[in-house]
């Protein structure tokens, strides 16, 4: 069998074997150590998807168990109905609640974000103590014992999580491989690039979110009957919340199936500390080792213990990918797989006038004014500090200028957001590459979509499948397609990049240092590269450090120094310009005397 | 009148309290950008180890922070070789972990040693008042809040005065740049860490006076400590003694003037609302990676 | 990690058939009892006396001979103050340890949750603690409380000694903080329910989340009102917190109550003061010094046990046991139906007094009333439990 196939039929397997269990054994005690690891298999898996593939680290996610079954309980008894039976109106308050989280997630990262989810957990629980006419506060929420007949105890409990688990792990699945989860890796791995090649960040992290919080908010409904009782300590728990996160961890944060292997793996350790021990110092010990074991496993297995010995297991078959082997360059293909359509209006493609971004007292940019025709290649140099990244940064919209416009194809764009200028037709690439590490080559190409200026780039994933793997092709990276961007070498970074930027279609390409740090053989490949794109009918704005580089591809050149265009003209003018030397030569002997 | 003027009183003198072991937790989170959940139980061990030094000395416990500071170094030399070295190098998640895995077993370990009834210590002067103007300012809060000044100046001087204090200050703005210049960056995280624990051991000598405590009390401190390092700034040691008395003074106003109920939402929604609105905090820098541009 | 889920699954599966196999145990061998108790957490103060009354009445049991001519044994678990862990660990002991009784766990928190495992499973469930209004509120049938009275039935001794004093010493105006917590605040309520039918004027009435532990503006407040009265509803290391605040405010109301913390002679009197403490009231379900049967020698094997003399806690869990204990050996087997039948039926006498159950499992006994005298805690109503002198009123200055 293929490891594909043995893999699937192992999954079968469990999931049968999870299924027909219940039947086989009455055995109260497994049941709740199935139910319980079920439920954290949920929240684990659900986690995952805002915190695992968009890397927004959530220790507010156990609010949503608390949210749900309050709902659930709340309109189970003014509805007269089996909370069972309300557990999904649970999971649309958590998802609704989730945006209240999704908004502080827009405005923190990184560790500010973990703080802020904390808090949003301990205010849920303050709000449910105080709130007592709804919640019945520190009294609680007694519910009554199920109507079924205690024959089957724990069975619908048992299968209403198993169920739902299946159903949150099959939504993991098709979030990652939907451009939604290309999108939210992309974010995770850097969220402005992603902003830069159009991932609309603030909606995909707001559908993450509600994405995370439904399922969690569904079983805290079921979860809630099944305790019977509800009370804000214990819904809204930091404890859990962080066993949520070290499931994940235990597993392999990230990965479809880590988080719910997590879970399996850490309920029965769990409470084997709790049961373990007895007499009256159980619990300290309890505490302790506990501790001890949370600890060693993130400081040990710091990937996930699952996901270590599988790694450690497929080196030891030599299952692991061979090393890239080095490449002949492929000759680059005469025609492209898309044709720039004419831009509409008259006049020059890009016209920047007046852009003008400070940082304190340095005047980065500073009221500069140039145009790229339609059809050019137009160089804009400069030496260093003269504020050339500077103003790509401000035309991509990675940074706000703080006056001036820009106008594409006739349209201005200064006041939109990254993506969205990156969906009028602006796409770059970066000096040093910042291409998603997570991602596969294909997967880096497909987080953009296809023809992105049609609109919100959802076309078919399939299409944009297609027109990745020919844009691989045309830049000679086609060979792979599937590997792990971040293993790819920096000369071959920079062309996957390049055609990440080049699956949106754009307009106006800018290439900011394409030819710097790579070997000769590629920047000729490069060129080649640009002068195909060009004569399909592309438009490309380069800065580049290389003159000789410049002075040959370019029609027009910009000259930059202190923030301002100094001088413009075709390469031949510009080469003898004194104003030019002047800049340069300042900038060579600063430059010598500083090293 | 007197009524709002007594709650300022009681906001400010509870801030220099709030200040200690806010600026114990802002050291480690300034330098190794780690939020150390284990400074709760770090506080519960200082206020029992000064609870039992009291009781077996009958010495002022607030003095015994001069014990309390060195023991606390220690402890947090040896749990930060122990655990947190390998929890720096990687992710939030797992120094989160890591660090509520090393609070789990202080706790487990003071209540082992010193059983988990509540303690406080009583010394004379506990239940005493002085008052000035009509106003009570209870004598164990004014002793209290100097000795949390005093500990405060201390520490300042060495961030500010000291070569150590300097290579601190450097590895806080960038662990790479310090390094070229020749700072051994372990042994500075190591020395911030263990000098960030010595504060909330010294800090827990002072609340070993102030509120009854037990093994557990640790836990709500944490929220506290975080809101106030968010208000003032994270890594601002001045923006912390602010923000200690704005959260302070947050408290016992809404205390008193709202519902005593709400008093412990304080922390929390100022942590949401300054994350939300001025992620810098009051005398903070910006972090570039702790944010998106707005 | 794929095949990992399967293979745990298998070894899932395997442990569990052999978990089937090895079957319950006979009717010859040890009666097996569980309970699962938070040792750890913020009540383990409470629970770690607990797990000591329980041993003491397991010991006294097992000396005399066990339960139906079988020796008992005992396995607690410690949930942590965890409910999720509560739940764990009584479907562990019923399904897993296979226990023949049951004994409840402390905290209304902790008890609501578990005795509807107890319920589901149709075992009875005898509660030492979780006075809580809510848990006989839902019509279980196997549920028994161990204590002589539940919260709401707290005020009755207080009130009827308030009644007795003449009018113009009765208190005119009363001061109610109390915790957010279940059991406190409908205490709390019932004070002040009956205390106003006696003409007694609220001039304070306040409830604080069970994390504060300062309480300088609550004191600050309640000075300002200036109550004759206080009745606090306290859970554990807030009564303390509430007296040093009302110290440093100088204010000393003429008469203080406070549910629970006063009645910690371990640590109350260390924190607010030895001479603090003069005059302070709480009630409590249990007294050493009470004349009950069986009392005594509780009180000698405990203090003989653990070096230290039995707190409250402790004495409910040991009448707890002995309400499990009087109701297996009176039916004569483990049906626990049959069990709770008998236990609805009949009177039970325990270290706290005779018990006897309404149909919700609530107990009909009294609580006493005690007070801080001259460094010790005293009974001083009803009559018949009285050890101490006469109510000390007003309460004494603080004395620093």
């Amino acid at each position: 069998m293929t490891p594909t196939r043995l893999r699937r039929a192992a999954i079968a397997a469990a999931a049968a074997a999870l299924a027909a269990f219940p039947l086989l054994s009455d055995n109260a005690y497994w049941q709740n150590l199935a139910i319980m690891a079920f439920l954290l298999a949920i929240m684990a898996s659900a986690w995952n998807i805002i915190s695992g593939y968009a890397g927004y680290v959530s220790l507010g996610q156990s609010a949503f168990l608390g949210i749900g079954a309050y709902t659930a309980a709340i309109a189970a008894t003014a509805l007269d109905v089996s909370p069972l039976l309300t557990a999904p109106l649970g999971g649309v308050t958590a998802a609704g609640a989730a945006l209240l989280l999704a908004l502080a997630g827009r405005r923190t990262r990184g560790i500010a974000f973990v703080i802020v989810s904390f808090a949003f957990l301990e205010l849920a629980a303050i709000v449910a103590s105080n709130w007592s006419s709804v919640t019945g506060g520190n009294h609680g929420l007694a519910l009554p014992l199920p109507t079924w007949d205690s024959d089957y105890l724990n069975l619908p409990f048992y299968y209403a999580l198993l169920a739902l688990l299946a159903l949150t792990v099959a939504g993991s699945w098709a979030i990652r491989r939907s451009r939604l989860g290309a999108g939210l890796v992309a974010i995770r791995d850097d969220e402005s690039k992603a902003e830069g090649v159009g991932v609309p960040a603030a909606r995909y992290k707001t559908a993450a979110f509600a994405a995370s919080a439904f399922p969690i908010g569904v079983a805290g409904g079921v979860y809630g009957y099944y305790v019977s009782f509800l009370e804000p300590a214990a819904m809204f728990d930091i404890v859990i919340a962080l066993q949520i996160v070290l499931a994940a961890h235990l597993g392999g944060v990230g990965t479809l199936w880590g988080p719910v292997a997590g879970a399996f793996l850490l309920e029965p350790l769990a409470q084997f500390t709790n049961q373990s021990l007895s007499g009256p110092d159980a619990g300290s010990w309890r505490l302790i080792i506990y501790g001890g074991l949370l600890s060693v496993i993130v400081l040990f297995f710091p990937k996930g213990v699952i996901a270590e010995l599988v790694a450690r297991v497929r080196r030891w078959r030599g299952a692991e990918p061979p090393a890239l082997p080095g490449r002949r360059l492929t000759p680059v293909p005469r025609a492209l797989p898309w044709t720039p359509q004419p831009s509409p209006g008259t006049g020059p493609l890009l016209v920047v006038e007046g852009l003008t971004r400070h940082f304190g007292g340095v005047r980065a940019v500073d009221g500069c004014s140039f145009t790229v025709e339609r059809g050019s290649i137009t160089g804009l140099i400069g030496p260093n500090g003269s504020g050339k990244t500077t103003v790509f940064n401000l035309l991509d919209g990675g940074l706000r200028a703080q006056a001036g416009t820009v106008h594409l194809a006739g349209r201005p764009i200064h006041a939109l957001p990254p993506h969205r200028r990156a969906r009028a037709g602006l796409a770059r690439t970066y000096q040093a590459t910042r291409i998603f590490p997570s991602l596969t080559v294909l997967e880096n190409l497909l987080v953009p979509g296809r023809g992105s200026r049609a609109g919100s780039g959802t076309g078919s994933v399939a299409g944009s499948t297609t027109r990745a793997r020919e844009w691989l092709e045309f830049v000679g990276m086609g060979e792979y397609a599937g590997h792990p961007a971040g293993r790819l070498s920096y000369g071959q970074q920079k062309l996957v990049e390049l055609a990440q930027a080049l699956m949106l279609e754009p307009r106006l390409l800018l290439l900011d240092e394409p030819a710097a740090g790579i070997n000769p053989a590629l920047v000729e490949r490069l060129c080649e590269i640009i002068r195909t794109l060009n004569r399909g009918g592309m438009t490309v704005l380069i800065v580049e450090h290389d003159l000789p580089l410049v002075l040959s591809l370019c029609d027009r050149v910009h000259v930059m120094a202190e923030g301002r265009v100094l001088a413009s003209g075709p390469p031949g003018r510009i080469e003898h310009d004194p104003a030019v030397q002047d800049a340069y030569l300042g900038e060579h002997t600063t430059a010598g005397a500083a090293k | 009148m007197t009524g709002l003027a007594q709650t300022l009183a009681f906001g400010v003198l509870v801030g220099g309290v709030y200040a200690l072991a806010a600026s114990a937790m802002n050291l480690i989170f300034g330098v190794m950008r780690i939020v150390n959940l284990a400074q709760g139980a770090m506080l519960m061990l200082g206020a029992y180890l000064a609870y039992s030094l009291w009781r077996a000395t009958g010495l002022d416990p607030l003095l015994l922070t001069l014990v309390t500071a060195p023991a606390l170094l220690a402890v947090g030399w040896v749990t930060y070789y122990l655990f947190v070295e390998r929890a720096r190098t990687t992710d939030p998640p797992t120094a989160l972990v890591t660090t509520f895995g090393l609070a789990l077993i202080t706790t487990g370990v003071i209540a082992l040693i010193w059983g988990n009834e509540w303690r406080l210590a009583g010394p004379g002067y506990a239940g005493r008042s002085f008052t000035v103007a009509g106003l009570h300012l209870p004598q164990a809060q004014v002793y209290a809040c100097l000795v949390a000044a005093v500990v405060l100046g201390g520490l300042w001087l060495v961030l500010n005065r000291t070569w150590l204090g300097r290579s601190v200050r450097a590895v806080a703005a960038g662990p790479e740049g310090a390094r070229l210049v020749g700072i051994d960056v372990r042994r500075v995280w190591a020395a911030s860490y263990a000098l960030g624990v010595a504060a909330a051991g010294a800090g827990g000598a002072l609340l070993s006076v102030l509120y009854p405590f037990t093994p557990s009390s640790g836990y709500h401190w944490i929220g506290l400590m975080l809101s106030i390092v968010v208000l003032g700034g994270m890594g601002s040691m001045a923006g912390s003694v602010l923000g200690a008395v704005l959260v302070a003074v947050g408290e016992a106003l809404t205390s008193a003037y709202l519902s005593p109920g709400w008093a412990t939402a304080v922390p929390y929604l100022v942590i949401v609302i300054v994350l939300l609105a001025r992620p810098q905090g009051l005398l903070g820098a910006r972090l570039r990676e702790d944010m998106s541009r707005a | 990690m794929r095949t990992f889920l399967g293979s745990l699954t298998a070894v899932l599966l395997l442990v569990t058939a052999c978990g089937n196999g090895s079957g319950t145990a006979g009717d010859t061998g040890p009666i097996k009892i569980g309970a699962s108790l938070p040792l750890s957490g913020p009540v383990a103060d409470a629970s770690e006396p607990a797990y000591a009354g329980y041993k003491v009445w397991l010991d006294r049991l097992n000396r005399g001979g066990g339960l139906l001519g079988r020796p008992v044994e005992l396995k607690v678990l410690d949930d942590g103050f965890d409910q999720n862990a509560v739940i764990s660990n009584y479907n562990r002991l019923i399904g897993q340890e296979k226990v023949d009784l049951l004994l409840g766990t402390f905290s209304s928190k902790l008890n609501l949750p578990a005795s509807t495992v107890a319920e589901r499973h149709k075992m009875l469930y005898v509660e030492p603690s979780g006075g809580a209004t809510e848990i006989f509120e839902r019509g279980y049938e196997y549920l028994f409380f161990a204590q002589p009275s539940t919260s709401v039935d707290l005020p009755e001794q207080f009130v009827a000694w308030v009644k007795s004093l003449p009018p113009e010493k009765r208190p005119a105006t009363a001061a109610y903080p109390t915790q957010d917590d279940p059991n406190t605040d409908v205490a709390i309520e019932a004070f002040a329910k009956e205390l106003g039918a006696l003409g007694v004027r609220p001039v304070y009435s306040q409830e604080y989340a069970p994390e504060t532990t300062n309480f300088d503006t609550i004191a600050a407040a309640i000075a300002a009102a200036r109550p004759d009265l206080i009745v606090h509803g306290a859970v554990s290391a807030d009564g303390a917190g509430l007296i040093k605040a009302l110290q440093k405010q100088g204010f000393s109301p003429k008469i203080l109550f406070q549910t629970n913390s006063p009645s910690v002679v371990s640590s109350f009197p260390e924190a607010v003061g030895p001479a603090n403490t003069e005059g302070i009231l709480t009630s409590v379900a249990w007294s050493p010094a009470t004349p009950y049967p069986g009392n005594a020698e509780f009180v000698a094997d405990y203090t003989k046990a653990y070096g230290r003399p039995p707190t409250d806690d402790a004495a409910n869990a040991y009448t707890a046991g002995q309400v499990l204990e009087a109701a297996v050996k009176a039916v004569g087997s483990l049906d626990q139906r049959k069990l709770a039948d008998w236990l609805h039926a009949n009177t039970v006498q325990t270290i706290v007094g005779p018990l006897k159950w309404d149909e919700r499992g609530v107990p009909d006994g009294d609580m006493l009333l005690a007070q801080w005298q001259r460094g010790e805690l005293e009974i001083v109503a009803p009559e018949s439990a009285r050890t101490g002198g006469p109510v000390i009123t007003p309460k004494p200055a603080w004395a620093s």
